[in-house]
């Protein structure tokens, strides 16, 4: 039995995890947080796409809340103003948005780090200019109310409960799928072109196309969140598709390590639950929040803090029994590592030393 | 468009233009010397203009002592930015070093929010608010602006002459052309990187100050104004500060007109969009050299 | 002399007014294996990066078995008919990408070896069957059952190429803890991974001690075996000398001789060369 436990440990641990996130909506269970894992699980989605293409392609992309909102306004236009069915006008959601990343994807990955930065951003911030200024289709900064519900068949998603599980089963299939595509011959490629694009090229890598077709795949994940957010609200505005917005998905990405598929959901999560649980009421300090965490995660963990988290973990199951020794040891040498550091940081060295 | 109104908003590109250059030689002399994109450029101006409100309204310094202390806390600001955050993340990847420095951005953007609201804030103006006429033209130009364009000019000048005469500014210079020759002739990058942040947050400290009473100073003020910035910048390949400087006024008027003919998509509400297409433009139209810059190097 | 497998025909490549290779026609025989010699600044690596379509060249061309590596993009065969003329006909050509050439079986190892840093030694290799695989997006997604067969053949084949170069017992491990003579090796077996038909090694031998180097001599050969053609760039004479079946000799990016080891250590220019440059260091 032991034996059996520990040989296939993952797997029991995969569906006790599974079985807990099933009953969490029931009221019996942690019913009060369904609203908040219904949230979760819309940007969980966007993280991933965002993993694809920062962790593992290695690309930047500072405007993929405008992916996010055009999915949420075509999703919310076509069903609201022009009647369209929901699940259709979530189709041509994404559709269009991958088209639209298609189209422009071509030109700007010819840019790399810096300037491609910059050109994610400005690609985002005109499309969330649009959605303020273009009144007579997205309703202008007040945004839209009134967006049908979801339904299949005469089943209509129009409590939290139902909406739960439908969130859920869009974000697994999109986290089972992305986990499928990293372990392939597809998955080596995006992660070539991260470790180096000469060398990815020099062994029959098309790197712009690979580029391009990431970059639509995580425009196509934020759009469907996009619907599926509007759906779950029945209210759009602009405000969520900002500049802020696209650092917040970057937050969610850098905290669930870049370069992890499941690192996503602890990601989403903890950005979720920061900012809209523990400082709803404390004003713009979750902004503050998010600046500290980028800085100090990209500064000692920059493979992301899930993944250190992990291998610290990992760590501790090889070294755990040293713990003692180690830590007497460590407490020696701290006031020399602190000394390090600030030297590293502080402290100009002498002004004609050069540099090594 | 007659030709006193194009003079008119000829007039406010070249004031908006002032502020972009400011704001373009911010990044270029960071850029220059460490190779890193400042996303918190705009901030140091933030932080100019929202302390120069404080100072001089609410604690009723007088202006020439707000000014100085404020472009003195944007530059503490700065040193204290390359420190504590750019300077710990050695061997960062760009990407890192990317999203640090947005880090740092919004989080003085709300440490600014929880000090001074999400209002709008209005310094005094330097010399009274009697528009000045112009000869030839049936246009005027504001006091504050004349301060703007001045600080600009002056600004541009005393860079340049640092850069070239003195000797912390032609080991900058040797810094952007080659940082590794630069040290083996025993130039320390890391001070020269210092100084590089000192520098572009007193320009940028200096920059909110004049601009705070013209544009108005706000907690958020920094994310398009740092995007323009960008723009100047890259105009200038992130290389010459006097093509940045041709770069953002080029901007600025370009905007102002655009906005002044009133045609089409080019309206008041769009402002902000055609700046971005320039952008967008003339990444696109860089994009093979700087693919091939980067080849080479 | 039969078909070479590839040759340059009057190739240049100047950058600003550097001008780096000068008119280089070359022929590299069929399943030879062929070293390419010359002081430093003799323009060797940029001569590989105009073969591999890292760069473009200013003029002329490279064939691969007698065929020019430039294609005619779709929208100049569009204007083809209206555009028919001196002036336009060079411009219609396109000089054929990096990748795209790998996949037609020139492949290279690059001096700074370049590993993939985020991989491990296993799928540093698997990578390099790149082109000789076809799953996509969606197949991977979904994983078709299609798709598990190539990704076991994809392993297979890569742990056929990892044994060859005698780095079995690191596959595990992550791509850049192992010693530079390893990673050399490694970035030899990833080449020879996407099953080529030419390999060009660029100093191969720099930074190995001796046993190493031999080991990398008895890899080279082992290639050859297998009918891929080698070309190398390296600095190390002994090496060259023990190896090389043709030398090509370079010197201010022209070609100033060629032949057996033989023939090259003899000739004038050679020695001049080589000893104008001993005079400056």
């Amino acid at each position: 039995m032991l034996k059996f436990i520990v040989s296939k440990w993952k797997y029991l641990v995969a569906a006790a995890l599974l079985i807990f996130l099933i009953l969490i909506p029931f009221d019996w269970f942690l019913g009060q947080y369904t609203s908040i894992m219904i949230f979760i699980g819309i940007s969980t989605i966007v993280t991933v796409g965002l993993c694809l293409l920062m962790g593992y392609t290695g690309q930047v992309s500072l405007g993929q809340a405008a992916f996010y909102g055009l999915g949420a306004y075509f999703s919310a236009v076509l069903s609201k103003s022009y009647d369209v069915n929901p699940w259709l006008a979530m189709l041509i959601a994404a559709v269009a948005t991958g088209l639209f990343a298609f189209i422009i994807g071509y030109p700007i990955f010819r840019l790399r780090g810096n300037y491609l930065a910059m050109a994610t951003l400005g690609i985002g911030l005109i499309i969330y200019i649009l959605f303020r200024q273009l009144i007579g289709i997205t309703g202008g900064p007040d945004g839209m109310a009134g967006i049908p519900y979801l339904s299949i068949g005469g089943f209509e998603f129009d409590t939290n409960f139902k909406r739960y599980f439908l969130v859920w089963f869009f974000c697994l299939s999109v986290l089972f799928l992305s986990q499928n595509i990293v372990r392939s011959r597809t998955g080596r490629a995006l992660r070539a072109i991260h470790g180096s694009e000469v060398a990815a090229e020099s062994i029959g890598i098309n790197v712009t196309r690979f580029k391009v077709k990431i970059f639509v795949l995580s425009a196509v994940y934020a759009s469907l969140a996009g619907s599926l957010f509007v759906h779950h609200l029945r209210f759009v505005s602009p405000q969520t598709f900002d500049f802020l917005g696209s650092v917040k998905l970057v937050v969610m990405a850098v905290i669930g390590g870049l370069a992890s598929i499941w690192g996503a959901i602890f990601g989403a999560g903890a950005t979720t639950i920061l900012s809209d649980e523990l400082l709803l009421n404390l004003g713009e300090w979750d902004i503050v929040a998010y600046g500290i965490i980028l800085m100090l995660v990209m500064i000692f963990t920059p493979e992301g803090l899930f993944v250190a988290l992990k291998s610290a973990t990992h760590w501790l199951q090889h070294n755990w029994r040293d713990l003692p020794s180690i830590v007497k040891r460590k407490r020696k040498e701290l006031p020399a590592i602190v000394k390090s550091i600030l030297k590293r940081s502080l402290l100009t060295r002498g002004w004609r030393k050069a540099e090594p | 468009m007659s030709i006193d109104q194009f003079a008119q908003y000829l007039i406010s590109g070249l004031t908006d233009g002032s502020i972009y250059a400011l704001l373009g030689l911010g990044f270029t002399i960071i850029y220059a010397v460490t190779r890193i994109i400042n996303f918190a450029q705009g901030e140091f101006v933030m932080i100019g203009g929202m302390l120069s409100y404080t100072l001089a309204a609410s604690a009723g310094l007088s202006i020439p002592l707000s000014i100085l202390l404020s472009i003195l806390s944007a530059a503490a600001v700065g040193a204290i930015m390359y420190l504590l955050a750019i300077r710990t993340a050695r061997r960062a990847s760009v990407v890192s070093l990317i999203i640090i420095t947005i880090g740092f951005s919004i989080f003085v953007r709300g440490v600014a929010a929880e000090i001074w609201g999400v209002n709008t804030m209005r310094p005094p103006l330097f010399s009274g608010k009697t528009p000045l006429s112009l000869p030839f033209v049936d246009a005027v130009i504001t006091p504050q602006a004349i301060w703007i364009i001045g600080t600009a000019v002056v600004v541009t000048i005393l860079l340049h002459l640092f850069l070239k005469y003195t000797m912390v500014g032609k080991a900058l210079k040797a810094c952007a052309v080659n940082p590794e020759a630069a040290g083996l002739v025993g130039i320390n990058s890391k001070a020269m990187a210092l100084i590089a942040f000192v520098l572009a947050a007193v320009i940028g400290g200096t920059s909110g100050v004049v601009m705070a009473p013209h544009i108005l100073a706000s907690y958020d003020m920094g994310v398009m104004l740092g995007l323009k910035g960008f723009v100047a910048a890259s105009i200038g390949g992130f290389k010459n500060p006097i093509a940045t400087v041709v770069g953002g006024l080029l901007l600025g008027v370009v905007e102002n007109v655009a906005v002044g003919l009133n045609w089409g998509p080019f309206t008041s509400s769009y402002k902000h969009v055609i700046a971005l297409a320039v952008l967008l433009l003339i990444l696109l139209i860089r994009s093979g050299r700087l693919a091939s810059e980067e080849r080479a190097a | 002399m039969s078909q070479p497998i590839l040759e340059t025909k009057n190739l240049s490549k100047a950058f600003g007014g550097l001008i780096a290779v000068d008119n280089v026609d070359l022929a590299i025989e069929t399943g030879k294996i062929t070293a390419i010699i010359g002081p430093n600044g003799a323009g060797k690596t940029t001569l590989f990066n105009l073969i591999t379509g890292v760069y473009r060249p200013t003029t002329g061309e490279v064939l691969l078995n007698g065929e020019p590596l430039t294609h005619t993009p779709w929208y100049a065969k569009v204007l083809k008919p209206i555009l028919n003329n001196r002036i336009f006909k060079d411009r219609l050509k396109r000089h054929i990408q990096a990748h795209r050439r790998a996949e037609m079986g020139i492949v290279r190892t690059f001096q700074h070896i370049l590993l993939f840093g985020n991989m491990t030694v296993l799928e540093n290799i698997m990578t390099g069957q790149h082109p000789r695989s076809r799953c996509g997006f969606l197949g991977a997604a979904i994983r078709l059952p299609r798709t598990r067969r190539e990704e076991e053949n994809i392993t297979l084949n890569a742990m056929k190429y990892i044994n060859m170069v005698g780095l079995g017992r690191q596959a595990e491990q992550n791509a850049l803890s192992l010693p530079l003579g390893q990673q050399k090796l490694l970035g030899i077996a990833r080449a020879l991974a996407t099953e080529p038909r030419i390999v060009m090694l660029d100093e191969p031998g720099a930074g190995l001690n001796t046993l190493e180097k031999r080991e990398l001599s008895d890899l080279i050969r082992r290639i050859r075996e297998m009918g891929i053609t080698v070309v190398l760039v390296e600095h190390d004479m002994p090496l060259v000398m023990g190896l090389a079946e043709w030398i090509i000799v370079l010197d201010s990016g022209s070609k100033i001789a060629e032949g057996t080891a033989a023939q090259v250590q003899k000739d004038k220019r050679v020695i001049a060369a080589y000893l104008g440059e001993e005079e400056e260091e």
